[in-house]
């Protein structure tokens, strides 16, 4: 069994549990409120600004120049297209491009996202890609998942669908599942072990986002 | 065989050529001239200097059980620090203001862009890697070197029983992570293993030669 198909069903419960979570039902049935949403439009501009940082080390440490090569243009795109992109997004919210920017990182935002940088600094590329899937190719499972049923009647929603079960992002996602594979093959049982903590954490991260998008979130004190 | 006994095979030529190498071989006749010795010194100071990162580096991706050994390597080498001070002061060598030469330079620079960029396993070859020449080179020099040498503490730093002992641990250690690497990640590590066994040659050869950079 390819080692992303085993991390995938180690963590298939924590994926469904995010599938069932009010947050991603209220997206999928258009009964999400506006406010939480929001919520999610202005962490998730602050959390692509880090996870753009995490390409970069991907440019640095792929071992082979066609990996080397992707990376650079996923870095591009994120940092060059995507981000531009989110602030059209959020402008249909009512969210200023300066507001995008004076926005705080949450306490889960920012544990997250050092985890996801300390991670790609630290370690090597299968532990990179092992943290790193869970959001990429989480957002593709949840896409089509949701895609699957009725559009929710909020347009808004319904792109932001759309977007994650596009076939340029299970491409992606396929892509780097790929490269886990071939970078983790012949692993022993530490590293695998490793790589099976980083890939389980990382999902329940994306939960906790999750979360913290429903209930919002502050710094205490 | 072991990971580092099927490395030291392979590099067998490389390595049985920096055991000879003339820097050695004149320090352990007692030939060598006081400034060809200083060249080596005010390098090696620096080297030394340099690889506290690099293990600090190391540390902070290292599994648990390497969590004390690593930190008392950068104790160590605060103390060979002290040592290259205490013997510069002793027979009149000026450390300070020496730039690295070029192949201090790159070596330095490698053994960061390995803690930074290569798999831990990959990285400690590297450490592994300089320790065992550094050991076995001093051994070469100890076979002959007058115990009242001026240079005889370097010796007694590198050669004696403490760093044996420690040599012989990391071998242990990283055979055991050989053991989990994939075969791919392996390979790599023999790359890393004789990489810097031809910077230890390179580190020799310059103090031999005193250069500095090429082309002036």
């Amino acid at each position: 069994m390819p080692l992303s198909t085993d991390l995938y069903k180690r963590a298939k419960p924590i994926w469904d549990a995010q599938l069932d979570h009010p947050f991603v039902r209220g997206l999928r049935d258009g009964t999400l409120e506006i406010e939480r949403f929001k919520r999610w439009v202005l962490q998730d501009y602050r959390y692509l600004k880090e996870f753009a940082r995490i390409f970069a080390w991907a440019v640095a440490k792929a071992d082979r120049l066609e990996a080397m090569g992707w990376y650079a243009k996923v870095l591009d795109l994120t940092l060059n297209s995507e981000m531009a992109l989110h602030r059209s997004y959020a402008e249909r919210f009512g969210i200023s491009a300066a507001a995008l920017e004076a926005e705080p990182m949450w306490p889960t935002t920012r544990a997250y996202t050092d985890f996801l940088v300390r991670t790609s600094a630290d370690g090597d590329m299968a532990d990179l890609l092992a943290a790193l899937l869970p959001c990429a190719w989480g957002y593709v499972y949840i896409g089509g998942e949701l895609a699957n049923g009725d559009p929710p009647a909020d347009q808004r929603y319904a792109d932001w669908i759309a977007q994650y079960a596009s076939p340029e992002f299970a491409a992606a996602a396929d892509w780097l599942k790929g490269e886990l594979d071939r970078v983790a093959a012949g692993a022993g049982e530490e590293k695998l072990q490793r790589l099976q903590d980083l890939f389980v954490l990382s999902s329940r991260y994306e939960w906790e986002f999750w979360e913290m998008c429903w209930n919002g979130e502050e710094w205490r004190p | 065989m072991s990971f580092c006994s099927a490395q030291l095979a392979r590099v067998r030529p490389l390595w049985d050529r920096m055991l000879a190498h003339r820097f050695l071989r004149d320090t352990r006749d007692g030939t060598i001239s006081d400034e060809r010795f200083a060249v080596w010194m005010r390098q090696d100071y620096l080297f030394v200097e340099a690889a506290i990162p690099f293990i600090a580096a190391l540390l902070a991706r290292a599994p648990e059980r390497h969590w004390e050994p690593l930190a008392g390597i950068i104790t160590a080498l605060g103390k060979e620090l002290k040592l290259f001070e205490e013997r510069a002061q002793a027979v009149g060598v000026d450390l300070r203001g020496a730039p690295p030469a070029f192949a201090n330079h790159a070596y330095i620079q490698f053994l960061m862009a390995t803690a930074y960029r290569a798999s831990y396993a990959e990285a400690y070859t590297v450490l592994y890697a300089a320790e065992k020449a550094y050991h076995d080179s001093w051994k070469a020099v100890q076979a002959g070197l007058a115990r009242d040498s001026k240079w005889y503490p370097f010796v007694e730093n590198w050669a004696g029983e403490a760093f044996t002992q420690y040599v012989t641990y990391l071998e242990g250690e990283l055979d055991a992570l050989a053991e989990q690497a994939g075969s791919e990640e392996r390979s790599r590590m023999g790359t890393y293993f004789e990489l810097t066994t031809k910077y230890e040659i390179a580190f020799w050869e310059m103090a031999a030669t005193g250069e500095g950079w090429p082309g002036g």
